[in-house]
């Protein structure tokens, strides 16, 4: 072995273990929310505090199932249902704006990016206070649709700027070809384009879901009624009830991260493209 | 017939395309913004809600909230939370993604899993640390105790200092992420022969990165920097969590203000009018990113 080769080998090792520390600290306030979910409340109490529960308590978790103060349950159903819909309006009304924007040359196009740009950046505590009274003149607060409706503004400019992109890097030849072989916009569209710009409708739709799920603002403000209330909202009210329940706090904590893991396990490769593609923070 | 069989041939028919989505942002965000204006200059609060004539009164919530010392302190306190943000999560993102663009076997999927921390809805990351950071159980106070750093637990979340530096080490957590992914894929579009020709001259490790990386990365730093800015100027559910504004306003943001006068004291205009205040900031912000963007669009 020369010591060029041994320097790399030396360096590859304190990278190493320089990356498991970073990982470490990044991962700690994780690892320690799970394990106070799974610690009887006493031993949360315990100085010093202990790395490992002594004794395993699923107490938190399974009181839920059996509605309890708040049902987590039920809130995480509330969830799933908002966060579904709301990126599904923003998959289905993004990827027709995108592919027009990416393949036609018509007046106001950039006018059109200028805006999905602008709405984009928008926060959502200035679209609140005038959101909550259109919605209550509508009669729709108290009800899923109104958090619904609120959360896919959030994800459709992103999905518009992140598969323009994808669009425009269809080949025009593969365009033309299909219009010989006798399809319409339509069909080319939903044949041609569509299938090659997958992997970017499933970013699209990954961070419509997120963003759903991760709100707080539209989902407490519009919906009063706790059986109805999406999980975050849920929690933050259980947090002004029992402010230092941590051991069911920190169970809550755990349900509402789960599918964000799962998704992050498996759509780690989509999530880091759009990430790095739309620059965007939600 | 005719006609319509011809508008749908040439490019016009991108117009059927786009339009959904447009008319949809159109109503569930122009729509809202403009009402917001108006909210602005009218009188609607919990009482006049319900009554078809809303006094209009002009610029008066903007006189009246200007002379309140609670929007001046909001103002600074946004800014304050912002650039020190910045400040922390760009150098610790920088830093990563330097140490992440050595090549090395871990590099790629800790790379990846460092990303988790953004994902996190910020309702669980401000609990989390909420927990981390209380006075009598937070782990937090006890390594500073075990380091002997403080002698006596603190109080993090109830004194007006510490509650400012407990938000800000949070969002810094959550922004790192975001950081250390967009500069490291800047890193990567530098080409290795410049630092390699870089060293024959007999450059330095110091003198590479602030002659080559740094003016090579100067759209994707610009870029951060804006994004960063505004994503973190809008702050509201980690405040809302964490402290609520509190104690006595010392980390009240224009977000949670405008929230507070809005759902807590019901006066909308006046919420409506914070929350305008807030828009005519990032607005200004977003201009220069557009500035950037559109100059980057140019050059595809």
């Amino acid at each position: 072995m020369n010591a060029a080769e041994k320097t790399m080998k030396r360096n590859n090792i304190i990278f190493n273990i320089l990356s498991i520390i970073i990982l470490a600290v990044m991962f700690f306030p994780l690892y320690w929310t799970f394990v106070t979910s799974l610690k009887y409340e006493q031993e949360i109490f315990r100085v010093p505090p202990t790395f490992f529960p002594s004794r395993i308590n699923t107490a938190s978790y399974l009181a839920q199932l059996k509605s309890g103060d708040f049902n987590m349950f039920r809130a995480f159903g509330n969830s799933a249902i908002i966060s579904i819909c709301s990126m599904l309006i923003a998959v289905l009304l993004s990827v027709p704006a995108s592919y027009a924007i990416a393949r036609f040359r018509f007046k106001g196009k950039k006018f059109c990016v200028l805006i999905f740009l602008i709405t984009q950046m928008l926060p959502v505590s200035v679209l609140l206070t005038p959101m909550f009274i259109i919605f209550r003149n509508m009669s729709l607060l108290n009800s899923y649709f109104s958090p619904i409706l609120a959360d896919a503004t959030i994800g459709i400019p992103f999905s518009v700027l992140i598969l323009k992109d994808y669009f425009a890097s269809v080949p025009k030849e593969l365009d033309d070809a299909s219009r010989i072989d006798g399809c319409n916009y339509f069909s080319s569209f939903l044949r041609v384009f569509t299938p090659i710009a997958f992997p970017g409708v499933i970013v699209c739709a990954v961070f419509s879901f997120l963003y759903a799920w991760g709100d707080l603002a539209y989902g407490m403000t519009f919906i009063q009624l706790q059986p109805m209330r999406p999980i975050t909202a849920g929690i933050f009210n259980f947090m002004g009830q029992y402010g230092t329940k941590w051991s069911y706090l920190t169970a809550f904590a755990v349900v509402t991260i789960i599918p964000v893991t799962l998704i992050f396990i498996f759509m780690q490769k989509y999530i880091i493209s759009g990430l790095t593609k739309g620059a965007v923070k939600g | 017939m005719n006609y319509i069989k011809k508008l749908l041939k040439n490019d016009n028919i991108g117009y059927v395309f786009v339009l959904p989505a447009l008319i949809y942002m159109a109503v569930f965000v122009g729509y809202p913004i403009l009402s917001n204006i108006v909210l602005s200059l009218q009188d609607v609060t919990v009482r006049t809600i319900n009554s078809p004539a809303k006094p209009f009164i002009g610029l008066n919530n903007y006189v009246e909230l200007f002379q309140d010392g609670v929007l001046r302190t909001s103002i600074v306190n946004t800014f304050t939370f912002t650039v020190l943000c910045i400040i922390f999560q760009f150098t610790i993102g920088f830093a990563l993604a330097l140490v992440f663009n050595n090549k090395f076997s871990f590099a790629k999927p800790v790379r990846g899993l460092i990303m988790m921390p953004w994902m996190i809805p910020i309702t669980i990351t401000a609990l989390m640390y909420k927990f981390m950071f209380s006075s009598n159980v937070g782990i937090i106070n006890f390594i500073l105790k075990s380091l002997h750093i403080i002698q006596q637990p603190v109080d993090w979340l109830t004194q007006p200092g510490t509650a400012m530096a407990a938000l800000i080490i949070t969002n810094v957590w959550i922004g790192i992420p975001f950081n250390m992914i967009l500069i490291s894929t800047g890193l990567t579009t530098i080409p290795d022969d410049i630092y390699e020709s870089a060293s024959i001259d007999g450059a330095n490790r110091i003198q590479k990165f602030f002659r080559i990386t740094v003016p090579m990365l100067k759209s994707t730093i610009a870029s951060v920097l804006i994004l960063g800015f505004i994503y973190t100027f809008k702050v509201f559910d980690l405040v809302y969590v964490m402290t609520n504004g509190g104690p006595v306003n010392s980390t009240q943001t224009l977000s949670t203000y405008s929230y507070k006068m809005s759902f807590d004291l019901f006066k909308y205009s006046q919420g409506a009018t914070i929350a305008n205040i807030l828009f005519v900031i990032l607005f200004i912000v977003s201009l220069l990113y557009l500035k950037i963007f559109f100059a980057e669009e140019g050059t595809k």
